[in-house]
């Protein structure tokens, strides 16, 4: 143990003694290290905010929606002029069934009134939805300015609305402080706005979009403004569409029946709505677990390649090490004139390795920290440092000099000690 | 005199280098002894094989034939640990290049052997202090070797020769690289150490000059002893054995 202290305070001034040459030998080690820190910070930073996007679905839930079917044959051949009446989706019999159904909590439903939202002529981007009271609660969503809305406006049937984001955005102006209390037109219809709602995640939902761009007025008020019956001209056909409910957000008591109760909704749907495959289904916890899956695939992918370079590294190491033996020769043959057993000799160049590789190591870890920081600061990625990665960077740096210093050091020991006495 | 106690004893060493087809034979059968105490010359010509001897007497190197006994211990049964431990407890080399540590201090390289001999941090570092000091160089010890000068850089190596307080010490041309002033110092260092501590000390040297120096010299010529004595020799003998007539 003392030799051992002692010949970790030989290497460090062997290393100080050729400054450059230490630093350029540790260079592959340093961006190995520096490689594998900022790969594991980016793909962790990836993970994490692909993670949180699923999260704030809600993993303690079941997302059920409602989606046009497939055009068949049949309605194409039918007449130009004809009107179709177009029925699909998610029913309020679905909605009574499923809420029946063990573990499940509650649902909160949307409905889209599929108005078009027009800013003058221009025809924008956004939907007006009607929404249960639960909606803010069961989702990410925070209100941002204003209110959400009050059980009164329910019973009432106000014709109140509250924004999103990107609807305050492409609606108003900038810097407009009179967005709560003005009015919104869409269609016959005025509604109030009286609040601004912020999903930090941008949730999308299935077929309605993001939540941020969603002006949300209450299912009652909807469903008697607008009856469930959108009427569509398209060209000189008129096209009528009935859908009862767009989204049910099923949240289920416990996460761990997630799985069975949504088997057990698609089972039912699939019985009821056995002509046509008129609605889809989201499990974010399912989500979460495939990303996980691949995520970590891209992890190992990531850390493999990082680990090639410290291969790289290691092997200049060793090359190096290889020549250093051969140049101190004289010393290696003055030490074993002095005593020092071939195992002295040995322990003493591995140390000098992994010392350097070790150092090396340190050093690539700031290295990877100020890369991370630094494609943090240029593409807006998300970068996370976890202890692991730190330790497993150290370790890796340290197993790196173990592996790559042994045969140099086997070589210094082996050194024949006349043979290097005499090479002056 | 004192019991002759015998510490080296060399019979019929034998050394052939061997190089391609071709065989060098430098050592044609060495018999020589060395007393406890001793200051013992090995003097020759260049290329004599001075050096290889001194290494084979350090185990540095192995004889092709012939037998070496240390002690009493014939040194090829031992075990390259064992030689090793020898090398580190019994033996002091002393180079003509003198070899320190350039990354090192006086004082760490003056500590080398006890490192090997596991000897504890502040044990090293009195006894360094201690033979830094005895070789003239105590106010020295954080200096390194390559702000001292040769025969600064040749006291440093005696002391770290010595730390591990070897009953032998093997120098090989320890005056070879230094001036003639400088040279005389050393070789009283080297008496001083012989007398006070009882050293035995075989020096290497093909400088005849030096010879006065030694209570026995060992002449080498083509790889064999050379028993033809130096005319100081034959003055010295003669004038031993005035003394015992006048005494008597
Ligand atoms: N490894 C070797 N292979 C072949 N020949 C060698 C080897 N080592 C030494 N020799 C030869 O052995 C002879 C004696 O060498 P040695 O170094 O012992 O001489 P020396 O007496 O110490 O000479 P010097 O006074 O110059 O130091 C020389 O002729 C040398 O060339
Ligand atoms: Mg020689």
């Amino acid at each position: 143990m003392m030799l051992i202290r002692d010949l970790v305070g030989l290497s460090f001034r062997n290393l100080l003694l050729h400054k450059l040459r230490s630093l350029l030998t540790s260079l592959g080690v340093i961006f190995g290290v520096g490689s594998v820190i900022a790969m594991l910070a980016i793909s962790e930073g990836a993970k994490h905010s692909a993670l949180a996007q699923i999260e704030a679905m809600g993993i303690d839930k079941v997302i059920v929606f409602s989606r046009r079917p497939p055009i068949d044959g049949k309605s194409e051949s039918s007449s130009e002029n004809a009107s179709v009446m177009e029925r699909f989706g998610l029913t309020e019999q679905d909605r009574q069934h499923i809420s029946r159904m063990d573990n499940v909590e509650r649902i909160t439903a949307l409905f889209d009134t599929r108005n078009k939202i027009l800013k003058g002529l221009q025809r924008m981007d956004l939907k007006l939805v009607g929404c249960d009271r639960a909606f803010l609660n069961e989702t990410a969503a925070e209100i941002e300015d204003g209110r959400w809305f009050s059980k009164i406006d329910f019973d009432s049937n106000a014709q109140v609305c509250v924004i999103g984001m990107n609807v305050k955005r492409k609606l108003f102006t900038l810097g407009d402080t009179n967005v709560i209390g003005s009015n919104l037109r869409i269609g016959d219809h005025v509604f109030r706005i009286i609040g601004i709602l912020d999903n930090p995640y941008a949730t999308q939902l299935p077929e309605v979009g993001g939540q941020n761009d969603m002006i949300l007025i209450p299912m009652t008020t909807g469903k008697i403004l607008f009856k469930d019956y959108t009427f569509l001209r398209e060209g000189r056909q008129f096209k009528i569409t009935r859908v009862e409910y767009d989204i049910f957000l099923v949240k289920v008591n416990d996460t761990f029946f997630i799985d069975n109760t949504s088997k057990r909704i698609s089972g039912y749907l699939e019985k009821t709505h056995e002509a046509t495959k008129d609605w889809g289904m989201i499990v974010p916890l399912e989500l979460l677990r495939q990303r996980e899956r691949t995520q970590n695939i891209f992890t190992i992918v990531m850390g493999s390649i990082a680990g090639i370079s410290l291969v790289v590294g290691g092997i200049g190491i060793m090359n190096i090490m290889l020549a250093s033996v051969y140049e101190r020769r004289k010393e290696i043959g003055t030490r074993r004139a002095l005593g020092a057993q071939k195992s002295d000799i040995l322990l003493q160049f591995l140390i000098e390795t992994v010392f350097l590789t070790t150092s090396g190591g340190i050093t690539g870890i700031l290295v990877g920290v100020l890369i991370g920081k630094i494609i943090t600061n240029y593409s807006g990625m998300e970068t996370i440092y976890s202890w692991w990665s730190i330790i497993l960077a150290l370790a890796i740096s340290c197993i790196v000099g173990v592996i790559f210093g042994t045969y140099p050091a086997y070589q210094a020991a082996q050194q024949n000690p006349i043979n290097v006495l005499r090479s002056e | 005199m004192a019991e002759s106690q015998i510490i080296v004893q060399l019979k019929d060493i034998r050394k052939t280098y061997i190089t391609g087809d071709l065989q060098v034979p430098v050592l044609k059968g060495i018999n020589a002894q060395v007393e406890r105490g001793e200051f013992v010359g090995f003097i020759g010509t260049s290329g004599s094989g001075k050096s290889t001897l001194l290494n084979i007497l350090g185990m540095l190197d192995v004889p092709t034939s012939g037998e070496y006994l240390l002690e009493d211990v014939d040194v090829s049964r031992l075990s390259d640990v064992e030689q090793a431990t020898i090398r580190n407890r019994k033996i002091g080399f002393i180079f003509q290049s003198f070899n320190l540590f350039p990354a090192l201090t006086v004082e760490q390289n003056i500590e080398v052997p006890m490192l090997y001999a596991r000897v504890p941090g502040r044990v090293r570092t009195k006894r360094a202090l201690e033979l830094a000091k005895r070789v003239g160089l105590g106010h020295r010890l954080g200096h390194k070797p390559t702000q001292l000068s040769g025969g600064e850089c040749q006291r440093i190596a005696i002391a770290r020769a010595l730390s591990n307080s070897p009953a032998f010490i093997l120098a090989d041309e320890p005056t070879g690289n230094l001036d003639e002033k400088t040279s005389n110092e050393i070789m009283e260092l080297f008496h001083e150490l012989n007398r006070e501590q009882n050293v035995t000390i075989v020096m290497v040297t093909h400088n005849p000059a030096l010879g006065p120096h030694y209570d026995k010299i060992i002449r080498l010529r083509d790889g064999r002893i050379d028993d033809r004595l130096f005319e100081w020799e034959i003055a010295r003998q003669q004038q031993l054995q005035q003394q015992q007539e006048a005494a008597q």
